[in-house]
């Protein structure tokens, strides 16, 4: 009950993502339009490029979509709304998360295209610069938790939200996130200008369709870690927690989707460089802080 | 109805995912959105969706009557490759062919561009889905295979079978049946070509993966064990010595022998190299070692099993898992790039309907994995041709040439007005001179402005795309008033550009270019010289003209000086006080020889021409775009794939003006 609850949060959730993710694109606020484009993919014709690498192919967006809805199994929308409350919740999320870049590097190869395969290769890379800014700051908010259950980090931050008690883990998290979703400035393995849509340039129809709704559940799964780990969850005053949950999500994606449309993509060598000569220090000094913290106070 | 629906008899179902298709309408541009930009459409506000890869789309519009054969042939590919239901959308197109009939025709303009998709609206939301249906064929599409051997690419044959210099297996490989053309404009085709690396200099020798001190000149086998001998290549004039280092141990992971001639080299700076280990002195890196030329031809047997990466000492350890091939076996051969990565490489076509680059511009890259090896690049528009047989009458000419280019047609309209006016000796009043100026000043600023919204497209910088995109639009038949408007606006822009994050480190030391006497424009005037052709003209004098310049000579200072250009230009747009289209009075039959320069936005023009009684008989031009297309090889070598197309981009060529 709950998970078929949660799975259709998910999904309207998702649909949602769609909605501001074309009003920050166009400007224009359209409610229906994610449905039309969504049909009328349905509609067309989905080819399998020749020469390519059919079980590949066909997979990565299954991947993709797998991928993400696993990460958001162990995401409490409440205290007891959350399809399954792992006692390694924390490590869960990254762990079901890593398969996104499989699915991309099977995205990249399978339809054997020069901008798809150059596209899986960028994605190669960027997760080299994020995969440890993503498990770092996690450690730091559960050194906090003193747990990885996911909801006892929720009521580990009753007094503090950790966006206050370690603001530098929330920006680093936040980044990475949206290096991990290949968000703009983080596009770089879907870029429009550079690699003509990258790794989705060969995909039509249908499993195009798969895809973009595999990233759009990243997109809200992540959105939902960042408020779990440091926004206090459902955590508020006034409204219900599930109200508060929505809200904050909802929230934190419109920013992940708006940062990126007033800069130009990051380059390669500056999102690696940055991410290990700055962030990887930066998420150190971090988890020494929160460890000091945890000791000063009670 | 549209030509290009998909199978399927109408049903419930059918009709409400057409009624979707017709709402949710997605186009790839002919020839591109900075050229639909300077017909004064407006794309996005008549409800079509622009896309990137022609998988995504489900409607091609071409615009303008320019669209030579190369590119028609490029459209067709472009076509072949969207998903039905697709249809054809003409706006003010002559000849398609080798395109189907359009389905939907209208005027080359915002109104027909609005009907035109009410239009196509009607036509998918009935028929989207038909019973019978035709496939598309064109002459360009006809492939066939062939086979070759990836180590003599000399080798070619129709059938397939083996090398008959060394034995190996050869591949097959499609080529265009279509011969007049002799070169391949498979925009986005899915193929990539496995690149042919070419060893004039080197022989082939055969050996055993097992006993590298097995060596002969023909393919065979190992008289010690039996295996069939492997070729490998060795460069004729080395001592054949090399096979003694094949127990040494070898680091293959990084691509280098440790008994080589080794240089050092920092993986983020290529040009720091010595010879001893260190560290970089601009990032502190350490260096990595890097065979050098010579030390390449020291090749060994190549079967050193992938077990080896990482362990420093493993002498007898090589050659197990002798099954596994591995990737770094295979790259050895393999030229190495700046990244110092082996790949394999790929031939990718950049162009002529590239997303981030202008229509009409084939970019062929090299690439080694994420790193351009080499680049090739050419126009696909028609190259005007000025030898005028016969003779053409000044208006003629003056029409054939400001068509020419659909970037810039008011700068070329006054270049031919001015050499023609040069010729028959006329003097144009001074009032007339300055109001051509405002034409002039107010094509620059909206080519630097559609320059900038393309840079967007490129870059992924969404909110430049659109802003300078729309302030391109509305700047375009502007008069002064109009355009005094839009100044603060634009200024905000630039303002805005100035603390962009991430701009300063997409573009800083991109593309870099020492001042050179073939570098025009804006692109001469980022490397310091104050190089313009209006700092001559009084006009521009008296109207207070200074140029400027800046220093850098890269992608951002290419940027800067674009963006202090659209401010001055705003100036001289407003004390020019008048904004007028250069026309020419009657020459009537006067003989002569003329010449002109003017500044275009891309940098000055040069024309010269010879009129007898009236009419133009020899014509010569040279234009910015003509230089700047040379630079592109240098410009984008061992650059990163995004670092390239900056680096391109920052030239604003434009291939519609390139003479060849």
């Amino acid at each position: 009950m709950t998970t078929a609850l949660l799975l259709l949060l998910l999904a309207v959730g998702a649909y949602l993502v769609a909605v501001i993710e074309d009003w920050t694109t166009s400007g224009r606020f359209r409610l229906a339009a994610p449905a039309f484009a969504a049909l009328a993919l349905l509609g067309r014709e989905s080819i399998v490029p020749r020469k390519s690498d059919r079980v590949f192919f066909e997979t990565a967006p299954v991947l993709l979509l797998i991928s993400a809805l696993l990460a958001a199994t162990v995401i409490p929308l409440t205290a007891n709304l959350i399809i399954t409350d792992l006692a390694t919740g924390a490590l869960f999320i990254n762990a079901a998360l890593v398969y996104v870049l499989v699915a991309l590097l099977m995205a990249g190869w399978g339809p054997n295209g020069a901008y798809a395969m150059i596209g899986g290769w960028r994605f190669l890379g960027q997760l080299i610069a994020y995969a440890m800014l993503i498990v770092m700051p996690i450690t730091a908010v559960v050194m906090r938790a003193e747990s990885l259950l996911t909801t006892q980090i929720v009521v580990s931050q009753a007094g503090l939200w950790n966006i206050v008690y370690q603001p530098l883990g929330f920006i680093l998290f936040f980044v990475a996130s949206m290096a991990l979703a290949f968000l703009p400035p983080f596009d770089l393995t879907t870029a429009k200008g550079e690699l003509a849509g990258g790794v989705e340039a060969e995909y039509s129809g249908a499993r195009l369709a798969v895809f973009r709704l595999g990233r759009l559940v990243l997109i809200i799964t992540l959105a939902a870690a960042i408020v779990v780990f440091y926004l206090g969850g459902w955590q508020g005053p006034w409204l219900p927690p599930w109200a508060w949950s929505a809200i904050k999500i909802l929230a934190v994606t419109t920013m992940m989707l708006l940062a990126g449309r007033y800069m130009p993509r990051i380059r390669e060598t500056d999102l690696l460089g940055w991410c290990w000569m700055l962030g990887i220090p930066l998420a150190l000094l971090n988890i020494l802080l929160v460890g000091l913290l945890v000791l000063v106070l009670p | 109805m549209i030509l290009g629906a998909r199978l399927g008899r109408p049903s419930k179902l059918r009709r409400l995912i057409a009624a979707a298709m017709a709402r949710d309408l997605t186009t790839f541009l002919i020839p591109g959105p900075e050229v639909v930009r300077t017909y004064g459409l407006d794309v996005d506000a008549a409800g079509l969706k622009v896309v990137a890869s022609p998988r995504h789309a489900s409607v091609l519009l071409v615009a303008g009557v320019t669209i030579s054969p190369a590119l028609r042939d490029a459209a067709a590919v472009i076509y072949a490759q969207m998903m039905r239901p697709r249809a054809i959308f003409a706006l003010g197109a002559g000849e398609l062919s080798p395109l189907p009939t359009a389905d939907v025709i209208a005027g080359l303009s915002q109104q027909g561009l609005i009907q035109g998709v009410r239009q196509l609206r009607e036509a998918f939301a009935e028929g989207a889905f038909r019973p019978d249906v035709s496939d598309f064929d064109a002459p360009i599409l006809h492939v066939r295979i062939e086979y070759t051997c990836p180590m003599h690419p000399e080798v070619v044959q129709n059938e397939p079978g083996s090398c008959p210099k060394c034995g190996m297996f050869l591949v097959p490989r499609d080529v265009q049946v279509k011969s007049s053309h002799g070169h391949h404009d498979h925009t986005h085709s899915q193929e990539h070509q496995h690149h042919n690396v070419d060893h004039d200099d080197a022989a082939v020798e055969y050996t055993c993966p097992m006993h590298p001190e097995v060596v002969q000149s023909e393919p065979g086998s190992c008289p010690k064990c039996g295996m069939f001998l492997e070729p490998r290549k060795t460069r004729a004039e080395l001592p054949a010595d090399h096979h003694q280092h094949a127990h040494s141990p070898e680091h293959e992971g990084h691509g280098m022998a440790h008994d080589a001639v080794v240089e050092y080299t920092c993986p983020m700076h290529p040009e720091v190299r010595q010879n001893e280990p260190g560290s970089c002195p601009k990032c502190g890196m350490n260096l990595v070692p890097n065979e050098t030329q010579d030390a390449q031809t020291h090749e060994h047997a190549g079967m050193d099993s992938a077990t080896d990466h990482g362990s420093m000492d493993h002498s007898g350890m090589d050659h197990e898992d002798m099954a596994f091939m591995s990737m770094v076996d295979v790259t050895k051969d393999l030229p190495r790039s700046s990244d110092g990565l082996p790949m394999e490489w790929i031939d990718a076509p950049f162009g002529p309907f590239f997303p981030g680059l202008p229509g009409g511009l084939l970019l062929t890259l090299t690439l080694d994995g994420d790193t351009v090896a080499g680049s090739a690049a050419r126009p696909l528009t028609n190259n005007l041709d000025l030898s005028q047989h016969p003779s053409t009458d000044s208006t003629s000419f003056i029409e054939q040439l400001a068509g020419m280019d659909p970037l810039a047609p008011i700068a070329y309209r006054l270049l031919a007005c001015r050499a023609l006016e040069n010729a028959a000796g006329l003097d144009v009043p001074v009032s007339t001179a300055a109001a051509r100026i405002g034409a002039l000043e107010r094509e620059r600023i909206t080519s630097h402005l559609g320059w900038l919204a393309l840079f967007g497209q490129q870059t992924g910088f969404n909110w430049l795309m659109q802003h300078a995109a729309s302030l391109q639009l509305a700047c375009l038949h502007a008069d002064v008033t109009q355009a005094m408007v839009l100044k603060p606006v634009m200024q905000t822009l630039i303002k805005r550009l100035q603390r962009t994050p991430l701009l300063k480190s997409r573009t800083e030391g991109i593309g870099r270019l020492t001042a050179d006497t073939a570098l025009r424009g804006p692109v001469v005037r980022a490397a310091g010289i104050n190089n313009d052709a209006r700092s001559m003209e009084t006009t521009y004098t008296t109207l207070g003209f200074t140029p400027v310049s800046r220093e850098g000579g890269d992608a951002l200072a290419r940027l800067h000086v674009r963006l202090d250009e659209v401010s001055h230009s705003l100036a001289l747009i407003e004390a020019a006080g008048a904004i007028e289209l250069p026309a020419l009075a009657d020459i009537g039959d006067v003989s002569g020889t003329g010449e002109a320069v003017v500044e275009t936005p891309r940098g000055m023009a040069r024309l010269q021409l010879t009129l007898e009684r009236g009419q133009v008989i020899t014509a010569q031009l040279e234009t910015p775009s003509t230089h700047h297309i040379t630079l592109i090889n240098s410009l984008t070598e061992q650059q990163s794939l995004g670092d390239a197309l900056v680096a391109v981009g920052s030239l604003d060529l434009s291939p519609w003006e390139i003479r060849q």
